[in-house]
C-alpha cells in the first residue's frame, strides 16, 4: 500500500510535470540554431519584418502551434517544411527552449507614437484581451504572450483573424477581433509591441 | 479544408461586422462569459504529443477488488471516442489535433495505432455501421466505407455534410460544435447539438438537442430539448431506451448546478435548458418557469464533472451485479474552485430502471491534497470479451479493464 501511494505520487509528478521534464532546453537550442534562427532570431526575438518572435512563449503555444502545423491544420507555408514529420518530443524540446529565453523586443522597435499607445490601450478592456492573454498579457499554456511581440507581426496577425484568413486552434480570436478597424488594429499593435 | 475555414471566417465576420459600432465591446470568449472579476478558473489546456510509456499513469489507477488496469494502447494524443469495427478494429476520435485512429490487436496481444486520418476540425464523433466508419467532425459529416480493409489508405468518403445540415461552428458561436455520435438499436444515428453559449437563451429547435438521423443524413428527429451539451449517450440494451450524459453551465457557483444522467423516455422530451436542471432554477435565466414542468434528470452526477462517454455493461466478464448498468467517464472539472471528476462511476438501476445509486469504478487520477490530476477519462466502450477500455484524453492512452476472482 505505501509502495502503491508512492507510485502514485510519482506517477503524478510525472503528469503534472510533463511540460518541463520531458524536454530538454539544450536539445531544443541545438534544434533551434539550425531550423528556427534564421528567422525568428539567434535569441529568439526576430529581427525580421512578419515573423514573430518566440523567446519566453508559453511552451504549451509553441508546441501546440507547431502540431497544428504539422497536422495540416494551421497553414503557413513558410513553416512546413520546418514542422512536416518533426516528432513530438523535438517540438516539445524547441518549446522548452523558446519558453526559457528572456522575452523582449526587437532592435528595430521603432519609438513609441503616444497617442497610438493610448489609443491602443484604451481597447484591451473593451476587447477582452486579459481575459486568455491574462492581465500581463503574458500569455499562458496554449495562448501566447503579446506584449513585445513585434508591431507588424501583430497587425498582420489580427487582420487575418478579422478577415477571416486565420482561425486558430478555435475560433476566440476571429470573434475578439471581429469589426476592429484597420487604424484600431494599427493602434492595438503599436500598444501590445511597446509594452515588455 | 482551409478554404473551408477562411469562408467559414469570413461568413462569420460579414454577418456580424455591420451590426456592431465602432466602440461596441467584444464577444468575451464563451467559456469566459459570466466569469466573475478576479476567477482565475479556466478550461485546462489539451495535451497534443505522445506521453512516453513509463509516464502513462496506469499505476495510479484504483478499482474495486478483483478489476485490474492495463494500458491497451498509448501514443494517441488526444483520444476521445471509441468505436468497433466488425473485425475488432477500434477507431478513436479527437478534438484538437485534428485526427481519428486506428488501433488494431497483434497476435501478441500489444496493440499497433495507425494515423487513419487528420487534418479534420474536431473529429469527436464516431459510428460504425456495417463496414463503413462515419465521421463527425463539428458539422461535417463523412462516410468512410470499407475502411477496415484499407486502414493504410482510407478510401476517399462519401460527403455527407449537407445531408445532415448541422449548424457550423460559426453558428454555434465556437460553443460546443463538436460532436458525440452512437448508433442506436433501430439503425439511426444519435447525437448532440450542443448549445451555441454557456447559458443564453437560445433557439430550442437548433441547438441545446438530442437528435436523430438516418444514416444518410435524411429524417432528422429531435429527440430530447433543453439539454445543455451531452458529450456521451446509450440505448438501454434491454428497453432500447436512450440515455445521456448532459453538461450543467458554468459561472453559477462551485457546486451548482450539477451534470447530470438523462433518461430519454420519448421523443421530444423537453429537460428544460436555459431554466431549469431538475430541481435548480437558473440564477438568471429561469424566467418564471416551474421546473416541474421539465422532464427530470435520471441521476445527479456531481458539479462540474464533465461526463462524457457512457455506455452499459453488456459483457459477461465483471461481475454479475454490474450487468446493464451504466458506466460513466467524468472527465473532470475546471469551473471549479477544487478539482471534481477525472474518474468512472456506475449508476445502477433497479428493475423500472430507476437509478437507486451511483458509485464510484475508477478513480485515483484526481489527487485532491496538490490539486491535480494524472489524465481524464473521457470515454467507455464494452469489448466482446467483456472487458472494457477508457480512454484518457490528456495523456494519449486507453486503458483496459478486467475482472478475475
Amino acid at each position: 500500500m505505501r509502495l502503491a501511494g508512492l507510485l502514485a505520487a510519482a506517477l503524478f509528478g510525472a503528469a503534472a510535470a510533463f511540460s518541463a521534464a520531458a524536454q530538454d532546453v539544450a536539445r531544443g537550442a541545438d534544434l533551434a540554431a539550425h531550423r528556427c534562427a534564421n528567422c525568428h532570431g539567434a535569441d529568439g526575438r526576430s529581427q525580421t519584418e512578419g515573423i514573430p518572435s518566440l523567446a519566453g512563449q508559453p511552451a504549451l503555444f509553441i508546441t501546440t502551434q507547431m502540431i497544428l502545423f504539422r497536422e495540416g491544420l494551421r497553414h503557413v507555408p513558410a513553416m512546413l517544411a520546418f514542422a512536416q514529420g518533426l516528432p513530438d518530443r523535438e517540438i516539445e524540446d524547441l518549446a522548452a527552449y523558446f519558453a526559457s529565453l528572456p522575452p523582449g523586443p526587437p532592435d528595430d522597435r521603432r519609438a513609441r507614437d503616444p497617442a497610438l499607445f493610448a489609443a491602443g490601450q484604451a481597447l484591451i478592456g473593451p476587447r477582452n484581451c486579459a481575459v486568455c492573454h491574462t492581465p500581463t498579457l503574458a500569455g499562458r499554456e496554449q495562448v501566447p504572450r503579446i506584449v513585445g511581440q513585434r508591431e507588424d507581426f501583430l497587425a498582420r496577425t489580427m487582420a487575418e483573424y478579422r478577415d477571416g484568413e486565420r482561425v486558430g486552434a478555435d475560433s476566440q480570436m476571429n470573434g475578439a477581433v471581429v469589426g476592429l478597424s484597420d487604424a484600431q488594429i494599427a493602434a492595438l499593435a503599436h500598444y501590445l509591441s511597446q509594452r515588455d | 479544408m482551409s478554404r473551408r475555414r477562411i469562408l467559414l471566417g469570413l461568413a462569420a465576420a460579414l454577418v456580424s461586422a455591420p451590426v456592431l459600432a465602432q466602440q461596441a465591446p467584444a464577444p468575451v470568449p464563451g467559456w469566459a462569459v459570466g466569469r466573475p472579476e478576479g476567477s482565475t478558473l479556466a478550461p485546462h489546456a489539451a495535451r497534443l504529443t505522445v506521453t512516453p510509456p513509463d509516464q502513462v499513469p496506469v499505476g495510479a489507477i484504483r478499482l474495486p477488488p478483483g478489476f485490474h488496469a492495463e494500458v491497451f494502447a498509448h501514443g494517441i494524443p488526444g483520444v476521445r471516442a471509441i468505436a468497433e469495427g466488425p473485425n475488432g478494429t477500434l477507431f478513436a476520435g479527437t478534438r484538437a489535433i485534428g485526427r481519428v485512429y486506428a488501433i488494431t490487436r497483434n497476435p501478441d496481444g500489444t496493440t499497433r495505432t495507425r494515423t487513419l486520418l487528420q487534418g479534420l476540425a474536431q473529429p469527436s464523433g464516431l459510428v460504425m455501421i456495417g463496414n463503413s466508419l462515419y465521421v463527425f467532425a463539428v458539422n461535417r459529416v463523412l462516410r468512410y466505407d470499407n475502411i477496415e480493409a484499407n486502414l493504410d489508405n482510407p478510401p476517399a468518403p462519401v460527403d455527407l455534410t449537407a445531408a445532415y445540415g448541422l449548424p457550423t461552428e460559426q453558428e454555434h458561436g465556437g460553443n460546443h460544435h463538436w460532436k458525440f455520435a452512437t448508433l442506436g438499436p433501430d439503425g439511426r444515428i444519435y447525437m448532440n447539438v450542443g448549445v451555441n453559449c454557456n447559458v443564453c437563451d437560445t433557439d430550442r429547435d437548433k441547438f441545446a438537442l438530442l437528435v436523430s438521423f438516418n444514416p444518410d443524413g435524411s429524417g432528422r428527429r429531435i429527440e430530447a430539448r433543453g439539454v445543455r451539451n451531452s458529450v456521451g449517450m446509450a440505448h438501454h440494451p434491454v428497453t432500447r431506451e436512450l440515455w445521456a450524459t448532459n453538461h450543467g453551465r458554468d459561472w453559477a457557483g462551485n457546486d451548482t448546478p450539477e451534470d447530470s444522467l438523462l433518461r430519454v423516455r420519448r421523443s421530444g422530451e423537453d429537460f428544460g435548458f436555459p431554466y431549469c436542471l431538475g430541481s435548480w432554477a437558473d440564477p438568471q435565466y429561469n424566467q418564471g418557469r416551474n421546473c416541474s414542468e421539465f422532464s427530470q434528470p435520471a441521476a445527479l452526477l456531481g458539479p462540474h464533472t464533465a461526463v462524457l462517454g457512457m455506455r452499459f455493461y453488456t459483457g459477461t466478464m465483471f461481475p454479475e451485479q454490474y450487468r446493464n448498468q451504466i458506466f460513466i467517464a467524468r472527465r473532470g472539472s475546471w469551473n471549479r474552485e477544487r478539482l471534481s471528476g477525472y474518474d468512472v462511476v456506475v449508476a445502477h438501476l433497479d428493475a423500472q430502471g430507476n437509478v437507486t445509486r451511483v458509485e464510484d469504478f475508477l478513480t485515483g487520477l484526481r489527487d485532491d491534497a496538490n490539486q491535480r490530476f494524472a489524465d481524464r477519462p473521457a470515454e467507455v466502450h464494452v469489448l466482446r470479451d467483456g472487458s472494457m477500455l477508457v480512454s484518457g484524453e490528456q495523456m494519449g492512452a486507453i486503458y483496459r479493464i478486467t475482472y478475475r476472482q
